[in-house]
């Protein structure tokens, strides 16, 4: 039973999409230096990936494999419409930032690589489950490195000025994101690292005894 | 110089380096030095071709169904994948197995997708950009600014997953901040 829940959880830490199998790294790089970028793209990478997978779950098994990557590239484009026009209204500042990089969430690695690889080897149920906590785990990735780009490239926080002695302009640019992400990726590597460790050590003890 | 001019503004172009475009799929792809070259080399003729069939959807399609346009680019790349994936097929069906893999991983991909959406967003803002040539002069140039990154990894690939480098930071990690170093060079260069 344990293993079954870990399985479903396992997207938001120990199989998460940017840290661990770094996926839809690019919107991270370039958008992810502001709060208000991190929620606009939250908002339609969540929507987008979620629909996409769950309509492209009814597109029959027997197809071929290229036939199948297409129309699902072809669903989720198809989904990502009436995302961005909602999305005009709502984040009208952010979409001009975002630019380019909110039309292409819809081929992003999830929906296109992961789709066969895993979500549709599982019962829909725990498909919908899993694939839950994978965008989660992306969605938490974004708002943590948005929050402390932000915090210490511009010195605000959701644009509001706060009390930063130092600022570090290069964190907002790509290649900030670039360093700043390999440097959240080691990080996450060694605390996933160190409690696989622990639970393996718990495991040997209670075995032992 | 003129030579060196002109290499400078490709590196500055490079939309992997200043876009983070395809990053992903570089490390997908990043699992040995010949299958980072072949990924990058067959989506370079994604980008060049895929920019063909954008530039005749910019053409074709109506001002008033331009939010349908990632659908029909969506659309014209996978025509080209399963094209592609045939023409391999009846060529040489051992080249094809062998290749296959690296057709799949190139075909829907913010390198591809990002490349064409770059060069509908410049040709938009500057309609003398606006014609066949342009497109595809851009798409080759998104490619082999891919190969350009590819080598520049494969370059360092050895000691970036070398057991010097601390474990937490063995492989993607390290690759990332490397990356990130190169791309503040080529920040530099703008």
């Amino acid at each position: 039973m344990s293993s079954k829940k870990s399985h479903i959880f396992d997207g938001l830490l120990s199989d998460n999409t940017v840290l661990s199998s770094l996926m839809v790294i690019s919107p991270i790089i370039i958008c992810g230096e502001s709060l208000k970028n991190a929620v606009a793209i939250i908002y339609a990478f969540s929507i987008i990936t979620f629909f996409s997978v769950m309509l492209s779950s009814f597109v029959p098994k027997k197809l071929p494999y290229a036939v199948k990557i297409i129309i699902y590239a072809l669903i989720s484009s198809l989904v990502c419409v009436p995302v961005k026009l909602a999305a005009e209204n709502f984040y009208a500042e952010s979409i001009n930032r975002i630019g380019i990089y909110y039309p292409l969430l819809a081929v992003n690695s999830l929906i296109v690589v992961q789709t066969e690889a895993k979500f549709f080897c599982m019962k829909k149920l725990r498909m919908t489950a899993s694939l839950f906590f994978y965008i989660l785990g992306f969605d938490a990735v974004i708002l943590i490195t948005a929050f402390i780009r932000e915090l210490f490239a511009y010195g605000t926080i959701n644009s509001r000025m706060v009390d930063v002695n130092r600022t570090i302009g290069g964190l907002a640019e790509s290649f900030g994101g670039f360093i700043f992400l390999g440097i959240m990726c080691g990080i996450y590597r060694a605390i996933r690292s160190r409690i696989s460790h622990s639970s393996a050590k718990e495991d040997n003890d209670v075995s032992d005894n | 110089m003129f030579l060196i001019t002109d290499f400078i503004a490709f590196l500055a172009a490079n939309l992997i380096l200043t876009q983070a475009l395809g990053t992903s799929t570089l490390f997908i792809a990043a699992g040995n030095r010949k299958s980072l070259v072949a990924t990058a080399s067959v989506i370079t003729i994604f980008t060049t071709f895929g920019s063909a069939s954008a530039y005749i959807t910019d053409r074709l399609l109506p001002v008033k169904y331009t939010d349908f346009t990632l659908f029909f680019y969506t659309l014209a790349v996978g025509i080209l994948y399963v094209i592609f994936l045939s023409a391999l097929f009846f060529y040489s069906r051992e080249k094809f197995d062998k290749a296959k893999k690296y057709i799949h991983v190139s075909a829907f991909n913010c390198a591809v997708m990002g490349t064409l959406l770059t060069i509908n967003g410049r040709a938009a803002a500057d309609s003398s950009l606006m014609h066949l040539g342009r497109y595809m002069l851009s798409g080759i140039e998104a490619g082999l600014g891919f190969i350009v990154t590819a080598l520049i990894l494969t370059a360092a690939y050895k000691r970036l997953t070398s057991s010097k480098v601390p474990a937490s930071f063995r492989g993607f990690p390290a690759m990332l901040v490397y990356l990130g170093i190169i791309s503040m060079a080529v920040y530099a260069l703008k």
